[in-house]
């Protein structure tokens, strides 16, 4: 589920920050539509090519329990759905192939298939098929990677997991059509992060008896190339790694889709601008480098959204404590004081990488929560804004101040104060920025080093971070925040992936509320989110870079297509094209 | 002969367990594994899931314990299981073995039908201008990077006359078994194979070149001429004879070459085989696969030159050593 991209109409939330880097009259980027503009009408039996933009193979692992890699998601839409559709927030609502309700005390969801909704091999749809999903997940020989908080926390899930019963106590199949999901505490984390794909029992075979194996499931060709679903489109064939032919599913729940058939095919980031122009593609993403010369290409229109994913700056603070399985805050690291990380904060020029490096595709970002989540992200808090003299009073005050003449501060007992940054290789301008930022830190005064002089490829950083490598001090990555906008995976005592090492017990307080019962009231959980933006903007143990634009390049001939939320043109059966 | 086989096969034993060995250790000595990073994609995974996986692929272990474990299954034909792909690595270069080997094939083919006419043309007439022709054009093709090359080609060729496809093996619209879909296999495998062949020719045309040359002054072709033999039969049914030899002699070298340079190939061309596959693994640390790729190009290097060895000995009956 966390695949689920939210889109949003990104242009207030460009002004805003526009404004807060104190730059009132630009507008950095033009006013991205969000829907096609053509309004002709689609073709009785149009055909639609859409690009996989990799410079690999897709994997081909094509069910939503197994699969990893982006592009498999990609072709999976077309196909196979959720039963429960979500709305611009990224949150369950009842415009699905099936509705909910939540009982009083918010710990049991009902879901009520639909009628008419079957499999492309004509079978029903059955609360059976969602109920094996979680059989799957939860199975001692699961090794996917989404046995999550949300699949974990239902009732008699663990018990189950451990291999202790082959029932999991908290789901109850009522009839062909209705099932009920138990958690064990009342989150709001169910609502958008609830699993509501079904897996056809009965057609990729049952692991819960003796038929198959787990293993044999996953590399099973009724998953890799000749998959089914329930969604507008049938797969017809699949040349594995490359391309997909998909037909029209005269039975598609919602109605008849527009198009008579999809392809989908993996085309290289080199030559995805020369595809689009050549219609050889309908619709692909454009890596944000190739935005100058796709704004060339007359053929397609530009379509942009503001993504899930930012990049950050992180402080090392402490270390992972294997033990114990939490992180424990190190007092005596070199950032410990907090004045320093909001200084160094003070001292980035985002919104000039932004402007000059990706044309404004990437501005300043302000707080940890991503304007993806309208709700949740606090458009009023203005996270620590370009202000170099700010960074250098704060530098001066925590008493760092340059004793020896050299131009870099020394630290308040007059010992050098140098710090090591670790960033990753990855694409043309990584370079650059890294040398931009050190040099921003140097312009308050402050002497940040390379890691060992240079970038580092993807694997080796992130051994050296994940492993906290006492050599490092600070480190830029980034990373998606799925759809959920609860922090806690990210930024919590107990989570690995926290690779600052933060704690503190009012973050711990703020996250727990964030996700209580009481969060079901969204006013609540606004409160307790935006006081959370706060303190981590207090805090700082990682201060955001950038937020970023995703681009997607659309044929004029595409109709009805749209990247909106809350249009109904977000949906597949209704793309179409006109000639 | 059949001893110098076997001889030959009981070598190879050895040869391939040094270099499995090798592998094994240069491969977890790369940074990171399959699970490093996972933040990036997956931020809802938990340290137990993680930490399940790398014990369920044995990550945890030492190298040496992996390399056990890896070569008791191997024995038996077990691979192990891809991380990324989530399949016997089996069967997953089952699946992409077919492209690989269809363009390296072709490759070859196409090689030595440009090459081995240049090499006689240039050989029977040397330093005409015809010769000086096929010699300036072998030092370019030697000279040119291939990357550089395939890529200009794919430009020129996809991108501004639209001749050809840009990417993949075959267009998916078209029936299987059907003639379009034969003919529209072979329009995707035109530029990568030209781009590999243009540049693989020198090595031929040049063996070939000097040894006629070295050939056409020898006595036993004097006494052939003496005789009045014609000159076309001269040339055809003695001194080219002679002069294959070595061409001969380095298919076998030939074909491992073409197995590795696969990777650049397929790069470019975005064409699935097992460069691809290569690239793609080492990116991801799927060691499985990284392993059981380098030692099937291993097998193909030491089975190409035992090929060439072979080859040798039936048309050169004077180095047959028994």
């Amino acid at each position: 589920m966390m695949w689920k991209t939210i889109y949003i109409v990104g242009i207030i939330l460009l002004l805003a920050a526009c404004k807060q880097s104190g730059d009132p009259g630009e507008v950095q980027v033009a006013n991205f539509p969000l829907s096609v503009s053509n309004e002709a009408p689609a073709l009785e039996n149009g055909e639609l090519t859409y690009g996989l933009v990799a410079d690999e193979p897709f994997e081909g692992t094509l069910n939503r329990v197994f699969y990893s890699g982006q592009p498999d998601a990609e072709i999976m839409q077309f196909f196979d759905e959720s039963l429960l559709a979500t709305d611009e927030d990224g949150v369950i609502s009842n415009d699905g192939a099936a509705s909910y309700h939540l009982s009083e005390d918010n710990k049991t969801i009902t879901l009520k298939i639909k009628d008419g909704v079957t499999w492309h091999d004509g079978e029903p749809v059955k609360a059976s098929d969602l109920l094996y999903t979680y059989e799957l997940l939860g199975h001692p020989d699961y090794t996917g990677s989404r046995y999550t908080f949300v699949v974990s926390s239902i009732v008699g899930m663990s018990d189950y997991h451990e291999g202790k019963t082959d029932k999991i106590a908290g789901i109850k199949v009522f009839d062909d059509r209705t099932i009920s999901i138990t958690f064990e505490q009342a989150t709001p984390s169910i609502l958008s992060g609830i699993w509501t794909a079904p897996t056809p029992r009965h057609y990729v075979g049952d692991v819960t008896t003796d038929e198959m194996t787990m293993d044999e499931l996953v590399s099973s060709e009724k998953i890799r190339t000749a998959p089914i679903g329930f969604g507008p489109f049938k797969v017809s064939k699949i040349v594995p790694g490359e391309s997909v032919l998909l037909e029209r599913n005269e039975h598609y729940w919602r109605g008849r889709p527009a198009l008579q058939r999809i392809v989908v095919k993996v085309v290289s980031t080199a030559s995805i601008l020369k595809a689009l122009e050549k219609g050889e593609v309908d619709i692909a993403s454009i890596p944000v480098d190739q935005y100058d010369n796709a704004r060339k290409v007359d053929e397609i229109e530009i379509l942009a959204d503001i993504d899930t994913s930012y990049s950050y700056i992180g402080f090392k603070l402490g270390k992972w404590d294997a033990k114990k399985k939490e992180n424990v805050l190190n007092p005596n690291a070199l950032l410990a004081n907090k004045t320093i990380r909001q200084a160094m904060w003070h001292a980035m020029d985002n919104e000039s990488i932004g402007k000059m490096l990706y044309k404004g595709l990437r501005f300043p970002a302000t707080t940890l929560i991503v304007p993806v989540f309208k709700t949740y992200h606090d458009a009023g808090n203005e996270g620590r804004p370009y202000d170099p003299e700010k960074a250098r009073a704060l530098l001066d005050r925590a008493g760092y101040t340059d004793r020896d003449g050299d131009g870099f501060r020394e630290d308040p007992e007059g010992k050098p104060f140098v710090l090591t940054f670790a960033s990753m290789a990855s694409g043309e301008s990584a370079d650059l920025i890294a040398q931009y930022y050190i040099q921003n830190w140097a312009d308050v005064g402050l002497n940040v080093q390379l890691l060992d002089g240079r970038l580092h490829e993807f694997h080796s950083f992130y051994e050296r971070v994940q492993k906290d490598d006492p050599a490092i001090d600070l480190f830029q990555a980034a990373w998606g925040t799925g759809s959920d906008p609860d922090p806690e995976g990210l930024w919590g005592r107990s989570a690995v992936f926290n690779y600052t090492r933060y704690t503190s017990d009012k973050n711990d307080e703020l996250l727990k509320k964030g996700t209580s019962e009481k969060a079901f009231d969204t006013d609540y959980r606004v409160a307790v989110y935006n006081e959370w933006q706060r303190l981590m903007v207090d805090e700082v143990p990682a201060a955001p870079t950038v937020y970023r634009y995703a681009l997607i390049g659309v044929n004029r001939r595409v109709v009805n297509y749209s990247i909106d939320g809350n249009s109904p043109n977000r949906y597949v059966w209704r793309w179409g094209v006109s000639q | 002969m059949l001893t110098f086989i076997v001889r030959r096969t009981l070598i190879m034993i050895p040869q391939l367990v040094l270099l499995s060995l090798i592998i094994f250790m240069l491969a977890k000595a790369m940074p990171g594994d399959a699970v490093t990073g996972a933040a990036m994609s997956s931020p809802d995974m938990t340290e137990a899931q993680i930490e399940k996986i790398r014990e369920k692929h044995g990550l945890n272990d030492p190298w040496f314990v992996q390399y056990g474990h890896w070569m008791k299954r191997a024995l038996k034909g077990d691979l192990g299981m891809s991380y990324v792909h989530k399949q016997p690595v089996k069967k997953l270069l089952a699946g992409r073995i077919e492209n690989t080997v269809l363009l390296a094939f072709f490759t070859l083919l196409v090689t030595y039908a440009i090459a081995i006419p240049l090499g006689l043309i240039a050989g029977r007439w040397n330093d005409t201008w015809v010769d000086k022709l096929i010699v300036g054009y072998n030092y370019v093709s030697f000279a040119t990077p291939f990357f550089v090359f395939a890529l200009l080609m794919l430009f020129v060729f996809s991108f501004v006359l639209g001749w050809f496809p840009t990417g993949g093996s075959v267009d998916i619209r078209m029936e299987e078994g059907s003639w379009s879909y034969v003919v529209d296999k072979a329009k995707h495998l035109v530029l990568p194979v030209l781009s590999g062949a243009l540049l693989l020719t020198y090595g031929t045309i040049q063996y070939l070149r000097n040894d006629i040359i070295d050939t056409k002054v020898k006595d036993f072709v004097r006494t052939a001429r003496a005789k009045g033999v014609p000159e076309g039969k001269v040339y055809s049914r003695h001194i080219l004879r002679n002069s294959l030899l070595p061409i001969a002699a380095f298919l076998g070298y030939e074909i491992t070459g073409l197995i590795s340079g696969s990777i650049f190939i397929e790069m470019i061309f975005s064409y699935p085989g097992l460069g691809q596959l290569f690239i793609q693994s080492i990116n991801g640390r799927d060691f499985t696969v990284v392993t059981a790729l380098v030692m099937l190009s291993g097998t193909a290097v030491v089975v190409g030159t035992m090929l060439s060895d072979i080859i040798l000995s039936i048309v050169d009956p004077r180095i047959r050593i028994d």
